[in-house]
């Protein structure tokens, strides 16, 4: 599909490596709604009040997931995420299909709850 | 007095049975609803999950794709049509293709069930076709009167 003419939303990926975490690692709730572009037009939401375990660590990050909603990196094509986060600032998005890593526009910095229990 | 719209008032009866019947030709009408199975489904096998294909509304109709799995034809996007297949755990990539080709890559874990809608836009000349994935309870109630048709 490169090259294709309706492909006109697209998203960098950049190749990385996945290091899985222990479970019971660190884990936070988000106190917010929160919106993070990937400079496709398309996005990301993330609802106030999900859980979010570490599930890992990439060189750009520590990895999140959730299982309170979906998470998606949408463009012409849709890839689902996790969020990566350095310092309490969301940086970016993982795709474990792809093995890479999308960076966020613009980094945001979330507000959590650390430690919180699901 | 109430008066009822009737667009094909006026239409021969034979011309209208003619066109409900190439309208609904292209749409999922017989086979058990989601609604009539759902309880009666075993749960996958262990260490395979489960994904819901669906196109839960009859907008391009006549625009029906293959589905694939891993670029494997697992079936078609019949409009109010669903089926599904238990697959081991591990990442899969769904994809359907008109003049271009649409695609969703998810993970699936070992008993887990998975849903995606396929969703129809507006094409060149003909409709864009793309996978989604949707959140259980909203795919429950967006599948529960769509048909079966293969697994």
């Amino acid at each position: 599909m490169s090259g294709c003419a309706f492909d006109v939303s697209y998203v960098t990926r950049v190749p990385t490596t996945f290091e899985p975490a222990a479970p019971n690692g660190p884990n936070w709730v988000l106190q917010q709604p929160q919106s993070i572009g990937v400079g496709s037009g398309f996005p990301t939401r993330l609802r106030q009040g999900t859980h979010w375990q570490r599930a890992g660590t990439i060189p750009q990050g520590d990895v999140f997931r959730t299982g309170d909603q979906i998470v998606t990196v949408e463009a012409s094509n849709t890839f689902e995420a996790m969020v990566v986060l350095r310092d309490n600032t969301l940086v970016g998005f993982y795709l474990p299909v792809e093995h890479s890593f999308v960076a966020a526009t613009e980094p945001v910095k979330l507000p959590i709850q650390q430690g919180a229990q699901p | 007095m109430t008066r009822s719209i009737r667009p094909f008032r006026g239409l021969p009866p034979l011309l209208f049975a003619l066109l409900a019947a190439l309208f609904l030709s292209g749409c999922a009408t017989s086979g058990a609803t989601y609604a009539d199975l759902q309880a009666k489904l075993p749960p996958p096998p262990p260490g395979d999950g489960r994904i819901f294909i669906y196109r839960s509304t009859v907008a391009g109709a006549a625009v029906q794709p293959s589905v694939k799995l891993n670029d494997a034809v697992i079936g078609s996007a019949v409009p109010r049509g669903f089926f599904y297949l238990d697959r081991p755990a591990g990442d899969y990539t769904i994809s359907t293709e008109t003049e271009v080709k649409r695609s969703l890559s998810l993970t699936l874990a070992p008993g887990q069930v998975r849903y995606v809608r396929i969703g129809i836009a507006f094409g060149f000349f003909v409709g864009h076709v793309y996978p989604e994935l949707v959140e259980d309870a909203e795919a429950q109630s967006d599948i529960a009167g769509c048909h079966l048709t293969g697994s």
